[in-house]
């Protein structure tokens, strides 16, 4: 086993092993323990790192472990983890997330500190175990051990509600996430592959002809189970009550990195394995994404909490994700994993944002704040630029999933008119986006702030705040910046799984006619 | 040639991350820093556009690749660049300078220092761009950097609502011109300038109305031409220096040079379109700006009503003489700004240009740089404004006539508004405390305003520009040297800056508190007042049904999906369940009753009788 597997296990068993040490109650003084908890945390995000650096594009998986004597090699499962280049921006995405995550949990003050912990660094040792995982298996395993954690977690330290939200969101996503399991069962049963991952699979489908009606029922079950589990319209509802009673460390793992586990099923698994019924049902699936995009942006614009805003903001963005998958392209399906990597680092950034917010004015009521930036220059600064990342601003990872989605849009005359109206998202984000800073930083400070702030000052970030929030806010401009920085490995693997899909929407490409050598060329001067 | 682009071009933003990480706390600093990068940035262009022999210099490399569509981020400088190279680097610098000398009391300068190097990057990203998704990139940018430097006062209502009006308003825009260039690409195949160029050359009927409309969204919402015109007078909030550079002499004019990018793809409908929407705004805005008490708002109704110049110009098939106009503009307007900057610090920050009078005298260098101004922007013979603007108007009454009558109008109010400014502003006497107390400003705010004043009056001479600088004007001026009715077009053009005086001088000579207009002409002056209620339609657009729209569709979520749907599946679970429930009573008869149907019903299965 070389450092690089080492490292990869290690991402899933150090945090599964602090959480059982946390537990127990180990250790006893304050400061070992958040000693402890910076180790545990901040190891997947220096594993995500290093692997994210390791990555070598040029063959499919990277740094692979596999273990096969679990006892379950009848049903052909197997412990397989490795990295792919779809895999490998989301796990290092999820790891640094899970430091920003686990760093507010350190310092939030929540009571039973030990059992919070506990419970967040399972749960964070299940979202890195689902991206690493090419068993399915094993990743829909590691998905369900991140989905139980929050449900405690909500309910035991939610805000209003919490107990009532918990119930619901627990049997929406067990609903959604049955659903989804129920297609990957099917779909294993109807090609008897020898393995339960895709690249068995995919083998194996090509050899036995799955009948079209089956495909597409099949195809029904993941789309619709997995829309559940990312908050498709209208199965949304859950979300934007789950993130605004959940604690912020939820918040921000949840929405960040767990929403993402059904778009990368849909992406990496369901669409490659069963093309024509994706095409099928690309209409409704772009209609229903249409809805995230203008109808929940709309309910976003009427918010007057900040953290519901950033909520259902968050499911708003969502709906490009969709319509970047319902593009059947290469394009439209890369794109989208570059938006989720974005969208999971911007997300989670305004949800820990919005926490520091609070943590000085004591309310999410955008119209009980106002002036803050007098106070906070600092946290304004942070909080113009994760709005900003979030409403698609070039210089952000955002921006260059929204600009392929919109372009993969463009590329068939049956999609133009979905490529307008979900242009319009742009404006209608921006709207909500603007109004909540203003409303929070701009203006005149409120009478209910001014009260506050008369028994205790206000103060800007400590180091401690400041610490994960750049950590996030770096990767975003990092890859807005530089988008090489993910986008070959991304665009390799995605290229080979989507070539079946681009050959047959090659025919529909409007013909260009490059006039190579007739027209002068401009100079190049070195 | 690109090492010394690339490192003109991340300087600023070097030079604004510097800013953000340490000099947070240190204003003068922060200052210097900024300034000394300006002027690096004047030196390196000016490196660039005169040191080199190519016309078109062009580089690129690879920026982002996905699913066999590959961006490269490129530079490309020819005639048009390297002008607008030349007028940001400039107007740039000297506004830096400028504002060295405004701030200087300001708390928050490293902010804002920082914002205006943002903004240099990213204007300098507009200007050497070589494909419309960069163009569109560094678009936003500025509309951020723009954004962030309204809200320099963000303490204030007025700047914490302009700034956002600014943003969203640009964002209608760029949503346009987002699908514009979604559309160019699938159906060129290509984004880059250069190759778009040249298909557009071998089948130019590729390009459809609704393409060139679409793009041409951009140059609407950033030239805050009609409809999305409304953000700029209200981005007045922001500092004044940053109104000069971004609201007048730069930012505003990217439109019209994206518009030259892509001259190419017009059609003639859009074309058309544009000029017309160009004239229109350069007689409404003129109209607007008779009725404005604020001295910016009537510098920033000017702005709107020359860029309408600039696309009229443009619309008639001349770019290069939209060009040239844009560049007079860019000196004047500057000036004039900048001048207005003066005046509003020396009368600590009163803009109400009724509160002035008789400034003259105690600001002179002010007064007479401003007047240079006016003069220009008038089209006062042999000043800038006189040879770029009558070159447009010849250029309509040959080729347009309704277009010609309607700019035509346009030049006498805007001779009349301006010299209502100038009248009221700098003659008679002091209307008020801070009037007949104002001071000259130091030089580093004169100096600015003086070399400004310079270029206003021989910018218009275009044998003096240097060949690098002219080589896009050239052809479309030599057409315009030889058009006819070239004495006619000068007696007309003096005619009208002339009425527009007289008119100013016999209205605004002597004034009060009271604008005279609403005196004499208490409708039309109300009419005006009014900007034909475009602030209000839109106001009652996002308060009446936007808003309402949107907490109707929150109520409806609550009733539909969260109610009916979740709430709903829930209940008639419940509901099974609480009939399952009925069937266990604890008593054992009932048990028994149901094994007893139980096996009845087994055996009618097992006997075929279900059959």
């Amino acid at each position: 086993m070389n450092l690089e597997t080492t490292l990869l296990l290690g991402s899933i068993i150090v945090p599964a092993l602090g959480s059982l040490l946390f537990f127990y109650g180990f250790p006893k003084d304050g400061e070992a323990l958040k000693k402890l908890g910076y180790i545990i945390f901040g190891f997947p995000c220096f594993a995500g790192i290093v692997l994210f650096l390791k990555f070598d594009s040029a063959d499919g998986y990277c740094f692979e472990f596999l273990y096969d004597r679990m006892g379950l090699q009848e049903l052909g499962i197997t412990f397989h983890l490795a990295l792919n280049g779809v895999s490998s921006p989301l796990f290092a995405m999820a790891g640094i997330v899970g430091f920003g995550a686990g760093i507010a949990a350190i310092h939030s003050g929540a009571d039973r500190l030990p059992l919070y912990l506990a419970l967040l660094s399972l749960m964070l040792s299940g979202l890195m175990g689902l991206f690493a995982s090419v068993d399915i298996f094993f990743y829909y395993l590691f998905h369900e051990f991140a989905l139980i954690p929050t449900f405690i977690m909500i309910g035991l330290w939610g805000g209003r509600d919490r107990r009532s939200i918990s119930l619901e969101i627990t049997i929406y996503l067990t609903l959604g996430a049955l659903i989804s399991l129920g297609g990957l069962v099917a779909l294993n049963v109807m090609v008897d592959a020898p393995k339960f991952d895709f690249p068995h699979l995919s083998a194996a489908i090509s050899q036995t002809s799955l009948l079209d009606s089956s495909a597409y029922k099949i195809f029904g079950l993941l789309l619709f189970g997995f829309g559940i589990l990312v908050a498709l319209f209208p199965f949304h509802t859950w979300a934007a009550r789950g993130y605004d009673a959940a604690p912020t460390s939820v918040s921000m793992l949840h929405a960040g990195v767990l929403k993402k586990f059904g778009l990368y099923g849909l992406i990496q698994i369901a669409v490659p394995l069963l093309p024509q019924a994706a095409e099928s049902w690309s209409p409704w699936l772009m209609w229903l994404a249409l809805g995230n995009i203008l109808l929940v942006g709309m309910v976003a614009v009427a918010q007057t909490s900040f953290k519901s805003m950033i909520s259902y903001g968050s499911v708003m963005h969502m709906g490009y994700c969709f319509l970047g998958i319902g593009a059947c392209s290469a394009l439209g399906a890369g794109s989208a994993i570059m938006l989720m990597c974005a969208h999971g680092l911007s997300v989670a950034l305004m949800f820990l944002l919005a926490s520091f917010v609070h943590k000085r004015t004591n309310t999410f009521e955008m119209s009980e704040m106002g002036g803050l930036a007098v106070q906070t220059p600092l946290l304004a600064c942070f909080c113009i630029a994760a709005t900003l990342a979030t409403i698609g601003l070039p210089g952000f990872g955002n921006f260059w999933g929204e600009f392929g989605i919109f372009l993969s849009l463009g590329e068939s005359q049956d999609h133009l008119w979905f490529l307008v109206i979900a242009a319009l998202g742009i404006i209608l984000s921006a709207v909500f986006g603007l109004r909540a800073v203003a409303r929070v930083f701009f203006g005149r400070q409120s009478d209910e702030l001014n009260e506050q702030t008369k028994k205790k000052p206000i103060t800007d970030l400590t180091k401690v705040e400041i610490l994960p929030a750049s950590l996030i806010l770096g990767s975003l401009l990092l890859i807005g910046l530089w988008p090489l920085s993910i986008s070959p490995r991304i665009d390799r693997e995605i290229h080979g799984k989507y070539s079946q899909l681009d050959t047959q929407n090659s025919l529909a490409k409007p013909a260009c006619c490059p006039v190579d050598g007739e027209a002068p060329s401009p100079s190049t001067v070195e | 040639m690109i090492s010394l682009a690339l490192s003109m071009l991340f300087l600023p933003l070097l030079s604004a991350v510097v800013t953000l990480f340490f000099l947070r706390k240190s204003g003068n600093i922060a200052s210097l820093l900024s300034v000394c990068t300006a002027g690096g940035i004047l030196v390196l262009a000016l490196a660039l556009i005169f040191n080199f022999d190519e016309d078109v210099m062009a580089w690129d490399t690879t920026w982002f690749t996905m699913g066999g569509w590959e961006l490269r981020f490129g530079v490309l400088i020819d005639g048009p660049a390297r002008l607008l190279l030349f007028v940001v680097a400039f107007v740039g610098f000297l506004i830096h300078i400028f504002s060295l000398g405004y701030m200087e009391n300001d708390p928050a300068r490293p902010r804002y220092f920082g914002g205006l190097s943002i903004f240099m990057f990213s204007m300098l990203g507009i200007t050497l761009a070589d494909n419309l998704i960069m163009i569109f990139v560094f678009w936003e940018l500025v509309g951020f950097s723009s954004y962030l430097l309204i809200a320099h006062y963000f303490h204030t209502e007025e700047a914490s609502k302009a700034s956002r009006k600014a943003f969203i308003v640009n964002r209608v825009g760029d949503f346009g011109f987002l699908i514009g260039i979604i559309l160019t690409y699938w159906t060129y195949g290509t984004v880059n300038l250069s190759e778009l160029a040249d298909l557009a050359d071998f089948s130019p009927n590729l390009a459809t109305t609704v393409l060139c409309l679409a793009l041409a969204c951009g140059f609407i919402g950033k030239s805050a031409q009609f409809p999305l015109h409304v953000w700029l007078p209200d981005a007045m909030a922001g500092p004044t220096p940053v109104s000069a550079l971004i609201h007048a002499a730069t930012m505003v004019a990217a439109g019209v040079y994206l518009l030259l990018r892509i001259d190419f793809l017009f059609t003639e409908e859009a074309l058309g379109l544009i000029g017309l929407l160009g004239a229109v705004m350069g007689l409404y805005a003129g109209f607007c700006a008779l009725a404005q008490r604020d001295i910016k708002k009537i510098l920033a109704y000017s702005t709107l009503s020359q860029l309408g110049y600039m696309a009229a110009a443009f619309g008639l098939g001349a770019p290069g003489v939209a060009l040239f106009h844009l560049t007079t503009h860019a000196f004047f307007k500057a000036l004039m700004f900048l001048g207005s900057g003066s005046v509003i610090h020396a009368c600590h920050h009163e803009q109400d240009i009724f509160k002035y009078g008789g400034l003259r005298k105690r600001m002179p260098i002010t007064a007479f740089t401003f007047l240079i101004g006016v003069l220009a922007i008038s089209g006062v013979n042999f000043l800038s404004g006189y040879f770029s603007k009558d070159a447009i108007l010849l250029w309509a009454y040959n080729f347009n006539m309704p277009i010609f009558v309607i700019l035509y109008a346009g030049a006498v109010l805007t001779s009349l508004y301006m010299f209502r400014l100038y009248f009221i502003t700098f003659e008679g006497q002091a209307r008020s405390d801070h009037s007949s107390k104002a001071v000259e400003n130091s030089f580093l705010m004169t100096g600015p305003l003086l070399i400004l004043a310079l270029l206003s009056i021989v910018g218009g001479y275009f044998s003096l520009y240097p060949t690098r600088l002219g080589s896009y004007l050239g052809p479309d001026l030599a057409v315009v040297s030889n058009l006819p009715h070239h004495m006619w077009m000068v007696v007309l053009g003096t005619s009208a800056w002339i009425i527009g005086l007289l008119f100013a001088s016999v209205f605004y000579r002597k004034v009060d508190q009271d604008d005279p207009l609403s005196m004499r002409f208490p409708a039309f002056y109300e009419i005006c007042k009014s900007k034909l209620f475009f602030d209000e339609i839109y106001r009652f657009y996002v308060d009446k049904i936007q808003d309402p729209f949107a907490r109707f569709l929150e109520v409806m979520e609550l009733l539909f999906i969260s109610g009916l749907l979740v709430r709903g599946t829930a209940g008639v679970t419940a509901l099974f369940s609480l009939l399952a429930k009925t069937c266990y009573v604890g008593r054992i008869h009932a048990y028994a009753f149901w094994f007893m149907l139980g096996t009845l019903g087994f055996l009618f299965y097992a006997t075929g009788l279900f059959d």
